[in-house]
């Protein structure tokens, strides 16, 4: 099995990266940095919870817990045992448009690593007492990330409201009569059609040869069969066209205002606005909702917001909380005269320019280490197919003028785009509704 | 004055801090969080900026100033693009010197922390983690939160916010530590210019006596309906790490719960499904600090989980073995690289050392002592530090808890039933 090297990208100021992709499609990105004898090897699947289908919810992240069980060749629990002793951390995480695993070894483990990640790439067994084990433990994170977590919770109430058709509706972590009706064939299905090799990147960062480790990849990878893996999802997601609202009660002490706003895919034209208008507006204790909502009225104790990072349009989310004794409804007030006067007169040039500066200080702070750098790559070319996306997206940013950002607020920020949540202290009244909706 | 400095020119960034010995425990009575407070009292404003001008400054630079305030130390970290550097060091080093300790600013401040204080309640983990802590160090410096009480953080006045910074924040007691893209001459000029204004003062003394181990088995339910789970924390005193038992603990620890194949996750998560997570920690400080496991099952399971861990903490000494020791070690000694693979971390080693008040050759030594253990050790160690049955239990979940709970902890010698809402 042989491998072609594409091409040598800018990563940044002061680094790069190699391309190489195997004949069976498997592609290979390489960050070599010798600064410090560790590296991190990464595995990124183009699969995340946005594939799963009504009824089968939490598989892609269920699946994600199997891939650490038992191979053909290795026993239950020696992945863990055999990686751990060699140093190596592993873990792996599952969102909306990915599945990731994640090995930060110290560099004489590469080939050690390469091995098993190959073994269980094409020789993971899958059996009924594993599952079961491993569905009790996702019920229990599912029980700490979500039923117990009054944030987790929110999130899951406004995507069911902000979505109705689209794969980004439901949880990543599944509804729970769906994560205990998901069967072995289930799971034999999914890794057949998931988990093949073009339908995957590696992403090594750190103190290899770059050569050398496409040739380590070739031979642990290079004589398996391309699969097939299933087309894109088909559900698309209707423009909104009215604003939805609802008042939930919630077991916490503090109230808050959530509001969902469909922003543009990632890789749109009008994202990069998005992201500068977001952090122009949330970014830090200078933004426009920290001074005005935390500071001048003192209405609200935190703001948050995220400009969403998806393949498809998905939610640009905001959170406000409340502080005790405050009247929601002022705070939504206050909450909405910022959106309004961001979407009524133009940006100052110098609020563009702190914009900026803060997105570059925290896309440097992301590539700090090797993990943090080979999951900034994989990410990118996993949702945009571009892995030094980042850094280009900074000159675009600094491109940006204060009109841009104005016409990017009249239509991003329009409420008719927005679904909105009341959350008020109380007992909870959502999920089990929610999931009967779903099943 | 210490100047700790650790180059690195991979990325244009530079990180800086000044770290004070001064905390949570010398707050005067009364006063609970005044040390945070005094912290965060720095970015709201100084002699030539108002709290707003300072915010928009630091954005315009890229640049974050952080503050961390323990119980025995306090340190204000500045992390900036590194072509903003000397603006960042000119604006940190007139933070430090010359805050502005406005009124209006310390009021905003106390409302925000005391909304703070209440948002901090929707966290399980933390609620049972500040109850272990409370219980186990009881009236010790170590058993208090750093972020203080309602009633004290609101009782502070302005000029008790400046008594602390005046006597605190000096240049004897100062520890100056630089990570980044800059040479050893500029790190040396960013130094001196960080500390130039502060007043010479002197080196503040440790006065932090050593906690009491617990009498008896001891549960704290923090009671809050409606849980799902129950979060579970079980603690006893751990090691100095000058003992000359700490790196076998270490290793003891490690063995028990420190990784995924360590037995606390076998048996709770591998093996019943019981807890998304299962670890235990040995933390670190200049006195005999923590030793604690941490688990979260479904509330169904939370007495037989109780149960096991407690049986599995009984037998730790006994069931581990060569294979256990064996794997523990090498697995510290292969990830070491991590502890030290950027100019963060081997900063905040050098850090550490200085603030804990340890050898110079401390982590140069460490793997040599971790490849010295040998099973007997391990075994002393957890003998001599780990008595199971000198323990505080610290669950979160409803009071109707509290009678499975009760029985799954046999010579169990008080219960005490606190709300959730209690600071």
């Amino acid at each position: 099995m042989s491998f072609a090297h594409l091409g040598t990208l800018a990563f940044g100021p002061r680094m790069r990266i190699e391309r190489y992709r195997l004949d069976n499609g498997l592609m290979l990105l390489v960050q070599p940095d010798r600064s410090a004898p560790v590296a991190s090897f990464q595995t990124w699947f183009r699969v995340g919870s946005r594939h799963e289908r009504p009824g089968k919810t939490g598989i892609a992240h269920l699946f994600e817990h199997l891939m650490f069980g038992a191979t053909k060749t290795r026993p239950h629990g020696e992945l863990d045992r055999v990686l751990e002793e060699a140093g190596v951390d592993n873990n792996a995480a599952t969102y909306l448009d990915w599945t990731f695993y994640v090995d930060s070894l110290p560099s004489e483990a590469l080939e050690l690593v390469a091995t098993l990640e190959s073994d269980r790439m094409e020789n993971l067994l899958l059996e009924e007492g594993p599952l079961e084990r491993e569905r009790e433990v996702v019920l229990n994170e599912r029980r700490e990330t979500v039923d117990d977590d009054v944030d987790g919770a929110i999130s899951e109430a406004l995507s069911l409201r902000a979505f109705e058709r689209h794969g980004y509706r439901h949880p990543t972590i599944g509804f729970a009569d769906d994560i205990a009706g998901l069967t072995l064939a289930d799971c034999q299905a999914f890794y057949a059609n998931h988990y093949a090799p073009n339908n995957a990147t590696i992403v090594i960062a750190g103190d290899v040869d770059p050569d050398a480790a496409a040739r380590l990849v070739a031979r642990r990878y290079g004589h398996m069969a391309p699969g097939q893996p299933p087309p894109e999802d088909d559900r698309r997601e209707p423009e909104p066209q009215a604003e939805r609202r609802e008042r939930l009660e919630m077991p916490t002490d503090s109230a808050q205002l959530v509001v969902g706003y469909r922003a543009p895919a990632m890789a749109a034209a009008d994202h990069p606005a998005v992201v500068v208008l977001s952090e122009i507006l949330f970014g830090g204790r200078g933004s426009r909702m920290h001074r005005r909502l935390v500071e001048e009225l003192e209405l609200a104790s935190e703001v948050d917001a995220y400009a969403g990072f998806f393949r498809d349009p998905c939610l640009w989310e905001m959170q406000a909380v409340a502080r005790e004794e405050v009247d929601l409804e002022a705070l939504a007030a206050a909450f909405d005269a910022v959106v309004a006067e961001v979407r009524r007169a133009p940006v100052s040039a110098a609020e563009l320019e702190r914009a900026c500066a803060r997105i570059e200080l925290s896309t440097l702070q992301g590539i700090v280490g090797v993990t943090g750098r080979a999951e900034q790559i994989g990410f990118c070319e996993t949702v945009v197919g571009d892995p030094a996306v980042f850094f280009e997206r900074l000159d675009r940013y600094r491109a940006l003028s204060p009109p841009d950002l104005l016409e990017a607020a009249e239509r991003y920020l329009a409420p008719e785009r927005r679904t909105v949540l009341e959350i008020l202290p109380g007992e909870e009244d959502l999920d089990a509704e929610d999931e009967e909706d779903d099943a | 004055m210490t100047v700790l400095f650790e180059p690195g020119r991979e990325l244009p960034l530079v990180r800086f801090g000044v770290s004070f010995r001064v905390g949570r425990v010398d707050e005067p009575a009364g006063r609970d969080g005044l040390a945070r407070l005094t912290a965060r009292m720095l970015r709201r404003g100084s002699r030539t900026r108002d709290a707003e001008a300072v915010e928009n400054t630091l954005d315009r630079l890229g640049a974050e100033l952080s503050a961390r305030v323990g119980i025995g130390a306090t340190t204000i970290r500045c992390e900036t693009l590194s072509r903003s550097l000397d603006e960042a060091v000119a604006l940190v080093a007139e933070l430090l010197a010359e805050p502005r300790h406005a009124v209006d600013e310390l009021g905003r401040l106390q409302r925000q922390t005391v909304a703070e204080i209440v948002r901090d309640r929707d966290d399980d983990a933390g609620l049972a983690s500040r109850a272990l802590r409370r219980h186990l160090f009881a009236d010790h410096p170590h058993g208090q939160r750093v972020a203080g009480t309602r009633a004290g953080v609101g009782a502070i006045e302005r000029d008790e916010v400046a008594a602390f910074h005046r006597a605190g924040y000096v240049r004897a007691d100062a520890i100056v530590a630089i990570a980044g893209d800059l040479s050893d001459e500029a790190a040396a000029q960013v130094a001196e210019r960080l500390i130039a204004g502060l007043p010479e003062g002197a080196p503040h003394p440790y006065a932090i006596g050593e906690p009491t181990a617990p009498t008896g088995r001891r549960l704290v339910v923090v009671d809050k309906a409606d849980r799902a789970q129950t979060q579970l924390a079980v603690g006893t005193l751990g090691t100095h790490p000058k003992d000359a038992d700490h790196v076998a603990l270490t290793v003891a620890n490690c063995a028990f719960g420190g990784t995924f194949s360590s037995t606390l996750m076998q048996a709770i998560r591998v093996d019943r499904g019981w807890s998304y997570g299962a670890s235990s920690s040995l933390t670190t400080a200049r006195i005999r600090e923590l030793f604690a496991m941490w688990t979260a099952p479904a509330a169904e399971d939370a007495a037989a989980c109780l149960a096991l861990e407690l049986e599995l903490l009984a037998r730790l000494a006994e069931d581990l073995d060569d294979r256990a020791v064996s794997f523990a070690k090498n697995h510290i000694r292969a990830a070491w690289p991590f502890e030290i693979d950027t100019p963060e971390k081997r900063l905040a080693q050098r850090l550490d050392r200085v603030l804990l008040d340890l050898p110079d050759d401390y982590h140069a030594n460490y793997l040599d002592r971790v490849a010295a253990v040998t099973l007997a050790d391990a075994r002393a160690a957890v003998r001599a530090r780990i008595d199971p049955a000198r323990l505080w239990i610290a669950a979160v979940g409803d009071e109707s808890l509290r009678a499975s709970l009760e029985v799954a902890v046999p010579d169990l010698v008080e219960t005490i039933v606190l709300p959730y809402d209690a600071d």
